[in-house]
């Protein structure tokens, strides 16, 4: 049909034909082959068009696996996911012994996007799905850094895909240009793969909508593409940042990223002390910081006209002595966040102690961290006194041991 | 610096260095006493600290997917607005690229 879009006209059917992201092909075909993997599912994870959802297909086609897809256009509760997704990895289906299909395989794309009331408890009903599969699960996302990701993270084999080089999306445009027919200038091949940021998809999108049967694609035809802006990552984000040379630059630059406003905060604030070696151009530049971090105070959750200048200030920051840049390593995440994560557990113990507490001598959960406990630490140290209290407070072996080894608050 | 991402020298590290670069997914052959890239998932990471080690700007071969011959991105006219430096290790070299050459292997 003419009207067919050519992304789905040209989209491979067969692994080797999906252009790029070799390694990444290679991790995830040796998984599926593997009957014994460490690892029951897999997340797919990098920026939008690149072969991810692709490669599923790809994989389905030539290993024979029949696909149950669950997207971002349905619902994924808790609920919803044990409907479809429970039956499709727990039972063997009858066709499996009659027809060629060696049985199922659940891809649920853009897991990133489960969200909000709708999707409730979808990660959890997941987490609980790979535990008892006895199918591939194959999962995609174009960003795995979320919170929400981390407990799925821990159960999959994590598979990252790059953009996709310039050199491959022309070979690939060449392709469809000689197939459709399509007289071109390589030069206008060369402007729709470097506008579309190792975009495939939008790459042939861009093709499909410039060309005209009968008339050769021209430089000129492609003045009308607009660039394209990109998502960039902490990771990116801090280097890019560090290695500033204005602060024009530096504010495009934030204004492209996608890590949020308080972590990017903290996760500067870690790594000035490694950019600057100079005191004076440290100062000036947590000076920068301290005041963008006073704006974020004042943003709270509805003044977000004050962003601007929150940016602004950390443009100010990241351009203090761009010359002194020498490459450094960097801390990632920041060390608050790593912190947080390491304690949890102590943390989860202390409160459930306090929850204890608080409940026995009737005074809130904080009054029992602050006042009672530095006290308790040393009563419980009395060993003739102790079993007394340790009943009256019915605290269990594991916590007196937590709170007698308890250093600081 | 170019590497050849099947096996490469490095000078001795530390202790410490050497358990990072393996975490960041490098794989070291005691018989061949040769590093090789094992996973891609830190790659960024990875550069730097081997630039850090070597103190020299790093990159890693590339595998031309129609002509079969390594060659580095130094060599690439699109070197500087190409997304991704180090990933994949495979392109299409500047010689396989040219407009009149004909494809000779279908890649889609």
């Amino acid at each position: 049909m003419k009207n067919d879009l050519w992304v789905e006209k040209y989209r491979p059917t067969s692994i080797k034909d999906i252009i790029g992201n070799e390694e990444a092909k290679t991790v995830f075909t040796e998984w599926l082959e593997n009957k014994r993997p460490t690892k029951k599912a897999v997340l797919l994870y990098g920026p939008p068009g690149v072969g991810k959802t692709t490669l599923v297909n790809a994989a389905a086609n030539e290993y024979k696996f029949r696909i149950i897809e669950m997207n971002a256009s349905d619902t994924r509760s808790e609920k919803a996911v044990n409907r479809i997704a429970n039956p499709a990895t727990s039972f063997t289906g009858l066709d499996k012994f009659s027809s060629e299909i060696k049985g199922n395989m659940l891809f649920m794309d853009e897991v990133d996007g489960i969200a909000g009331n709708e999707d409730r408890g979808g990660v959890n009903a997941i987490i609980k799905i790979i535990e008892n599969t006895r199918t591939p699960i194959i999962m995609a996302a174009n960003d795995c850094e979320l919170e929400k990701l981390r407990p799925l993270k821990k159960l999959c084999l994590l598979i990252r895909f790059q953009q996709t080089r310039i050199p491959l999306i022309i070979m690939a445009l060449k392709k469809i240009c000689e197939q459709e027919h399509i007289t071109y200038e390589f030069a206008a091949l060369e402007k729709i793969a470097t506008n579309s940021q190792g975009d495939v998809r939008s790459a042939i999108n861009d093709l499909q909508g410039l060309s005209e049967e009968g008339k050769t694609l021209t430089e000129q035809d492609t003045l009308a593409l607009g660039s394209r802006s990109k998502d960039i990552s902490m990771y990116d984000t801090l280097k890019s940042y560090f290695a500033t040379k204005n602060i024009a630059e530096a504010v495009s630059l934030l204004n492209f990223s996608n890590v949020e406003y308080d972590d990017l905060l903290m996760a500067i604030g870690d790594n000035i002390p490694r950019r600057h070696s100079n005191p004076v151009d440290l100062a000036e530049a947590y000076n920068y910081l301290s005041q963008a971090d006073v704006f974020r105070g004042k943003i709270g959750t509805e003044n977000w006209h004050l962003l601007k200048y929150v940016y602004n200030n950390l443009a100010q920051a990241a351009a203090v002595n761009p010359e002194s840049y020498k490459p450094f390593e960097f801390i990632s995440p920041p060390i608050r966040v790593i912190t947080l994560f390491w304690t949890k557990s102590k943390r989860t113990m202390l409160n459930s102690i306090c929850t204890k507490i608080s409940a026995q001598c009737h005074i809130s959960k904080y009054e029992t961290k602050m006042i009672y406990i530095p006290y308790l630490r040393l009563m419980l140290q009395q060993k003739k006194k102790a079993n007394t209290l340790i009943k009256w407070l019915k605290l269990t072996s594991e916590e007196v041991t937590f709170l007698t080894s308890l250093k600081m608050f | 610096m170019l590497l050849n991402k099947k096996g490469f020298k490095l000078p001795r590290v530390e202790k410490e260095k050497f358990i990072t670069l393996i975490r960041l997914g490098l794989e070291y052959d005691n018989q061949k006493m040769l590093f090789s890239v094992k996973n891609y998932n830190n790659i960024n990471q990875l550069r730097d600290t081997l630039q850090d080690i070597l103190k020299s700007e790093i990159s890693f071969t590339q595998t031309c997917n129609i002509c079969n011959i390594d060659f580095g991105c130094s060599t690439c006219k699109y070197a500087k607005a190409c997304p991704t430096k180090d990933l994949p290790f495979s392109c299409v070299c500047n010689q396989c690229l040219r407009p009149k050459k004909q494809i000779q292997q279908q890649l889609f």
